[in-house]
């Protein structure tokens, strides 16, 4: 499919901890298509932060496949991951991970250097994200002089800068109150729907089920209630 | 481009005073010691370089300048005989003792000459003139024996081995390694005032003629003065300080106090950047999560260490060259010349990024998955 950013197929991945092999993924399939919301939960060690590392080329899986934005992933090379990562996918993470000496606008150009934006042009599309994420009036505020709402706004707005066509978040929500969790989640919902990004959220929020096009489950290593990922696929 | 390195390096403003107080605190060290060092060297050679001696006739293997020993002072008579030697003279280096109005001996280091004019001694003249030397029992006194011998004013007398003499003079910046006042009186006055002296020298000075050749002129008179050496000015003055580099340890001990300066300053910056790092592992794993390499990162830490470097050399220097007239005013030359000090601006460089490599090791194996991890 055309319209297809992020998919992963028959992907498992062993872990070696002393003489033990852990099984944490079995076999999953999974596609996030441009414009979609898919919703990932699971359980604590179901396998899913690991399924998202695999997504975001932050590890390789044990065999499978993994095709980002059309470009299939078969190397294990660093160099080539950090560059699917820099091109193509932006993370929104549960503690923010904000770097806490640079001010709002400063943490989006930064990661904007990062990705190989430089200059003026980086300057122009971090105040431009920061504005889409509603806090063009906070761009000098340092992470400590912002709500906990806000500096998940600024790490969307991080992870949106240079418009990689994949946003995966992990617990977006987990540290927010109710109401600025819902807001987090709107603000997901509307760069999937208007900007054509495909998102995929790993949380335990339910209120997730009130914008995720799909949710998907996962339960040691396996996907459930998946059926129509496989046959997708 | 937006500076994460010098961002973090000034948010913890704490750390960031520890590591630069840490370079400074090395630098100055450095700067200080050697420079002091390097002041006493020059100390050492002051009358070589300014006497304006072409060669330099000693006895055999007399190590510096102040230690003389004697020798026939017939000697000069050969060397103004060798074709090329324009003007060669005696001179007398002897340490002497000298009575202080309250009662208590000093020792006095003596130059004397029969014709100071000629050789440019002493050099820096503040009151009267070497002339005056010929003027019976005289002395010009140089202004720092004041630090040994007590305040003493031009038209006073003071006793030098039973002698009265009057000090007719004073002079500056003769000053010896030993810290012995300089006074300088009239050859045979010296000569009177010590029977080992009588009919003997401690050195020929002796000026080239114009265009001629020096090695050969050194080499003639090594060959006529079998009994003395026969040393070139530079080679001589380079003797003088050896003698106090290696004789006397001063060199070993210097260089311990520059590694000491320098371990000091690598300690406290690597210890500083290394906590600095670890506590900042999360960001780090952030930068390679968001698509940085391991070299961006080692750029975030080497740039850290170059800052920490530039600003703690800055202050570093700037007290050293504060504290050099409070020194001089106690009679201590630091010597601080620009070669020196870009030469310790490259090394503090070095010892920065030297300890950055410490931090680079952390990081290198930093996993960007923890960037799931809560």
């Amino acid at each position: 499919m055309n319209d297809r950013v992020l998919a992963v197929r028959d992907v498992t991945k062993v872990f070696d901890e002393g003489r033990q092999r852990v099984h944490v993924l079995r076999g999953i399939t999974l596609n996030v298509d441009a414009g979609e919301l898919v919703a990932l939960e699971g359980p604590s060690g179901s396998g899913k932060t690991t399924l998202l590392s695999i997504m975001g080329c932050i590890l390789t899986p044990t065999s499978g496949e993994l095709v980002v934005a059309g470009r299939p992933v078969r190397s294990r090379d660093e160099a080539t991951l950090r560059d699917v990562r820099r091109q193509s996918i932006g993370f929104v993470f549960q503690q923010y991970n904000l770097f806490p000496a640079l001010t709002a606008l400063e943490n989006v150009e930064y990661s904007l250097n990062v990705r190989g934006t430089g200059g003026r042009a980086a300057h122009a599309e971090a105040k431009r994200v920061l504005a889409r994420v509603g806090l063009g009036d906070r761009l000098d505020f340092l992470p400590r002089d912002l709500s906990g709402g806000q500096k998940q706004r600024v790490a969307i707005a991080r992870a949106l800068a240079g418009s990689p066509p994949v946003l995966l978040a992990d617990e977006p929500t987990a540290n927010l109150d109710t109401a600025t969790g819902g807001q987090i989640l709107d603000l997901f919902h509307e760069l999937a729907k208007r900007e054509g990004r495909g998102v995929l959220v790993v949380t335990h929020d339910p209120k997730v089920r009130r914008v995720a096009d799909r949710v998907v489950g996962i339960r040691d290593g396996r996907l459930v209630d998946a059926g129509d990922e496989k046959a997708a696929a | 481009m937006v500076s994460l390195a010098r961002k973090n390096l000034f948010h913890d403003r704490l750390r960031f005073v520890i590591t630069v107080a840490g370079v400074a605190f090395a630098v100055t060290l450095v700067l200080v010691q050697v420079g002091l060092f390097m002041g006493l060297l020059d100390k050492s050679t002051v009358t070589i370089r300014h006497a304006n001696a072409d060669l330099w006739v000693t006895s055999h293997n007399t190590p510096n300048v102040d230690f003389a020993r004697t020798f026939p002072e017939t000697a000069v008579l050969r060397a103004r005989s060798v074709p090329g030697v324009a003007r060669a003279d005696n001179l007398i280096v002897a340490f002497m003792t000298i009575q202080l109005p309250n009662g208590a001996a000093e020792g006095t280091l003596v130059y004397a000459l029969e014709d100071f004019t000629s050789w440019n001694l002493p050099w820096s003249v503040q009151q009267g003139s070497p002339l005056d030397l010929k003027r019976g029992y005289s002395v010009l006194m140089d202004r720092s024996a004041a630090l040994r011998y007590g305040p003493f004013a031009t038209g006073e007398q003071r006793e030098i081995l039973g002698r009265r003499f009057r000090i007719v003079g004073t002079t500056s910046e003769a000053a010896s390694f030993t810290t012995t006042p300089i006074v300088f009186m009239d050859y045979r006055n010296a000569q009177e005032l010590q029977e080992q002296l009588r009919g003997n020298t401690t050195y020929v000075l002796v000026r080239l003629a114009p265009g001629a050749d020096a090695a050969l002129v050194q080499a003639e008179l090594r060959r006529r003065l079998p009994y003395n050496d026969v040393l070139t000015r530079n080679e001589w003055a380079r003797q003088s300080r050896d003698y106090w580099v290696k004789s006397t340890g001063l060199g070993m001990s210097m260089g311990v106090t520059v590694f000491l300066g320098i371990l000091v300053g690598i300690v406290i910056v690597a210890q500083t950047l290394y906590t600095s790092a670890v506590e900042h592992i999360k960001e780090f794993g952030t930068v390679k999560a968001i698509g940085g390499s391991n070299l961006a990162i080692y750029r975030i830490l080497g740039e850290q260490a170059l800052v920490a470097a530039v600003i703690g050399f800055a202050l570093g220097a700037g007290f050293s060259y504060l504290v050099r007239p409070l020194m001089a005013a106690i009679h201590l030359n630091v010597l601080l010349s620009p070669g020196f000090s870009a030469l310790v601006f490259a090394g503090t460089v070095l010892m920065c990024l030297g300890a950055a490599l410490f931090s680079f090791r952390r990081v290198a194996g930093i996993d960007p998955a923890l960037v799931f991890r809560t």
